[in-house]
């Protein structure tokens, strides 16, 4: 009997402490199903943070330097909120230009062989996109531009070329209807300077001119006229408006100062590119792509620190933040869609929509890589040489 | 017949620009035989220096010295600038290479104008600089020739030129600077056997011309001519075009050839069109040299034979 008890004893502490090791072994699965799981989730959460570096070609020194540093920093601003608000890790890339067609050629053959670069911010100038569009186009690298406007640029010969700002098909009327209806403008002259992008405001603005009954004078500037005097000398006494299409605006401001030294009472209409502080004369005008953000609600917080982080702006920079936005944003879903290179890039690029944009709307592609619903703004320029929304 | 006095006079301004920078090519050519390809650069710095000096003085806007003063300061600023710029890029950049090859001077040259470029940029930024000229000087203030404006910064820009052209004509032809100077360029060894002491003739030609080079630089941006670095480029590719249409190492010749350039270049642009004034220009000077490859006041190169 004591020994079948002992056995019965030893038999029920064996099988507690069999159930004791069951319940080690239940509890040491669960904790190794557990880490299994956390190591997964771990590893999935890491394999989803998105990287990649965007070139930001831009004039950084020359002519333009001020507008392209002005571009290069709201890109950099425009990169730290993206990551910031999806966690990614995208870099930036500069590429100086000078604003120039040759310059930009060479940036983009380094840009291409340049694995790492997923899609470009850039370039500013119509005639330098005209320059890389073919490289780019190539290298199936989605380039996206804030101030290229000529039209041409959309028609097929840059396949990886978007804007987001509207083109001069856009700005030829616009300006057009403001000198014939609020200015009364009967008698123009245009200042064509001689590069892709001030050919293609001249003939724009020159339809557009024809078709509300207004035949304008075009003299071609050479685009190193240091001088132009002798250029205004050929404009008339009776001259309304001269309407300037320099990429640099500090050859807008000349001509406005050579047109007062030489009596002449015909205003200055600059096109975009006369958008700077540069032009300053007052009762000038000037066109620009877009509004002057500050008074946009949307776009007060990025306004706001970016003031605070690198000072004063005018309005190529704010474009270039929706543009670096539009391209983190195409490679964010190719990225979620589980390949982030450049194909992938370039294929989401009409899948991009950015809401309620710092520009005041929407922005989203058409089909030819135009910004849908773009328009320009007309600015007069004040006593104190400040721009004054007027349209 | 007023359009064309209207475009002659604007010739005569700019070419007046182009005289001066003319001038220092043909200072240093005539007497070094050597081309300063950095010349349009001390054009450029001239340019800037007389702009910095404006803004110190609380220009444009809000000068605190009298007009006259503060343009005064910016030429005389500039000019110093330029002539110490001009000597110290003679001092380390072409003495050491007088005995060498003509090839690694002329390279040197070219190195140092990009120096000056860099230099530019790194220290006064990319930014375009206008003087604004209107918020210091009535621009409406001037006379007609017939419906020609000729504004005071005009007027001002020709007496100037013209008179800084005087002035180095009659430093080089009646001083005893100007007779040592002619020596070194005819024999640079004759010269230091009759006791001239050559380096100190070079330093003061490069002196002179580039504070010439500066003077042209305030006189551009008074003109409302833009700013920035590459400004030298053109400026210097013109002034030696100018220098060589009038015969490099002639003074009078460096004149006329600065004058017809910027006649040539403002009637193409008043008669023809603006893109073809380039064009024609240098068009020009290669029938020039091609008929008369001295120049047209330059002397005949004369050798012992």
């Amino acid at each position: 009997m004591t020994s079948v008890g002992a056995i019965a004893a030893l038999g029920l502490v064996l099988s507690g402490c069999a159930g004791g090791s069951d319940s080690t072994s239940s509890e040491t699965t669960d904790a190794a199903t557990a880490e299994e799981t956390a190591a997964e989730t771990a590893t999935e959460e890491a394999a989803i943070i998105c990287e990649g570096a965007i070139a930001v070609m831009a004039p950084l020194t020359g002519g333009a330097a001020s507008i392209g540093q002005e571009q290069l920093n709201f890109a950099k601003l425009a990169v730290e909120d993206f990551n910031a608000a999806n966690g990614s890790a995208y870099t930036l890339i500069e590429s100086d230009t000078q604003l120039d067609a040759g310059q930009a050629s060479t940036q983009a053959t380094s840009i291409v062989s340049d694995s790492s670069i997923i899609a470009v911010v850039g370039p500013a100038g119509s005639q330098e996109v005209s320059a890389v569009g073919p490289a780019f186009a190539d290298a199936s690298l989605a380039f996206v531009s804030a101030s290229a406007t000529n039209p041409d640029l959309t028609n097929g010969d840059n396949a990886t070329f978007f804007r987001v700002i509207p083109t001069d098909a856009v700005q030829g009327p616009t300006v057009a209807e403001y000198m014939v209806n609020e200015l009364g403008a009967d008698n123009v002259v245009i200042l064509q300077e001689k590069t892709d992008y001030g050919v293609g405001i001249a003939k724009s603005a020159s339809e557009a001119l024809t078709g509300l009954g207004v035949t304008a004078e075009v003299i071609a500037v050479p685009e190193e006229k240091k001088t132009y005097d002798d250029i205004v000398s050929k404009i008339g006494e009776d001259v309304d408006v001269v309407f300037v299409t320099f990429q640099i605006a500090a050859k807008s401001e000349q001509v406005a100062q050579s047109l007062i030294k030489a009596g002449k009472t015909a205003v200055v209409f600059g096109s975009d590119g006369s958008f700077a502080a540069e032009f300053k004369t007052p009762g000038s005008y000037t066109a620009a792509f877009a509004p002057d953000v500050k008074g946009i609600p949307a776009a007060a917080d990025v306004a706001a620190r970016f003031s605070e982080q690198y000072g004063e702006f005018g309005t190529f920079g704010p474009p270039v933040y929706v543009a670096s936005q539009a391209v983190m944003q195409a490679a964010q879903l190719a990225c979620e869609a589980g390949s982030l290179d450049r194909a992938a890039v370039l294929a989401q690029m009409p899948n991009v929509l950015i809401s309620d944009s710092i520009l005041g709307g929407d922005i989203a592609f058409t089909s030819d890589g135009n910004v849908d619903g773009a328009r320009f703004y007309i600015f007069s320029i004040d006593e104190s040489g400040s721009p004054v929304l007027v349209q | 017949m007023n359009y064309f006095i209207e475009q002659l006079t604007n010739g005569l301004i700019i070419g007046g620009i182009y005289a001066l920078i003319a001038l220092g090519y043909t200072l240093i050519y005539g007497v070094l035989q050597f081309l300063n390809l950095a010349h349009g650069e001390l054009y450029m710095m001239g340019s800037f220096f007389g702009f910095f000096t404006m803004v110190a003085l609380g220009g444009p806007a809000t000068a605190v010295v009298p007009i006259w003063l503060m343009i005064f300061l910016m030429f005389v600023v500039a000019m110093g600038g330029g002539a110490l710029l001009g000597v110290a890029v003679e001092r380390f950049a072409y003495r050491p290479l007088r005995k060498s090859r003509r090839l690694a001077a002329l390279i040197s040259a070219l190195g140092v104008s990009l120096f000056l470029q860099s230099a530019a940029l790194l220290l006064f930024g990319a930014k375009i600089r206008l003087y604004d000229t209107g918020m210091f000087i009535n621009l409406r203030t001037g006379f007609n020739i017939g419906t020609a404006r000729i504004d005071i910064t005009e007027v001002l820009v020709v007496l100037l030129s013209v008179t800084l052209m005087i002035v180095l004509w009659i430093m080089v032809n009646r001083s005893q600077f100007g007779r040592a100077m002619r020596a070194v360029a005819v024999d640079q060894d004759a010269a230091v056997m009759n006791g001239i002491d050559v380096d100190r003739i070079v330093v003061i030609t490069f002196a002179l011309a580039s504070g010439l080079a500066g003077a042209a630089g305030v006189m551009a941006g008074l003109l409302l001519f833009p700013v920035d670095q590459y400004m030298g480029l053109f400026a210097g590719l013109k002034g030696f075009t100018a220098a060589v249409l009038g015969g490099i190492g002639s003074i009078p010749g460096a004149m006329l050839g600065g004058f017809i350039l910027g006649v040539v270049e403002a009637m193409v642009t008043g008669y023809l069109n603006p893109t073809y004034a380039d064009f024609v220009a240098f068009v020009i000077l290669i029938m020039v040299l091609l008929i008369r490859p001295r120049g047209l006041l330059g002397q005949p190169l004369v050798g012992k034979v």
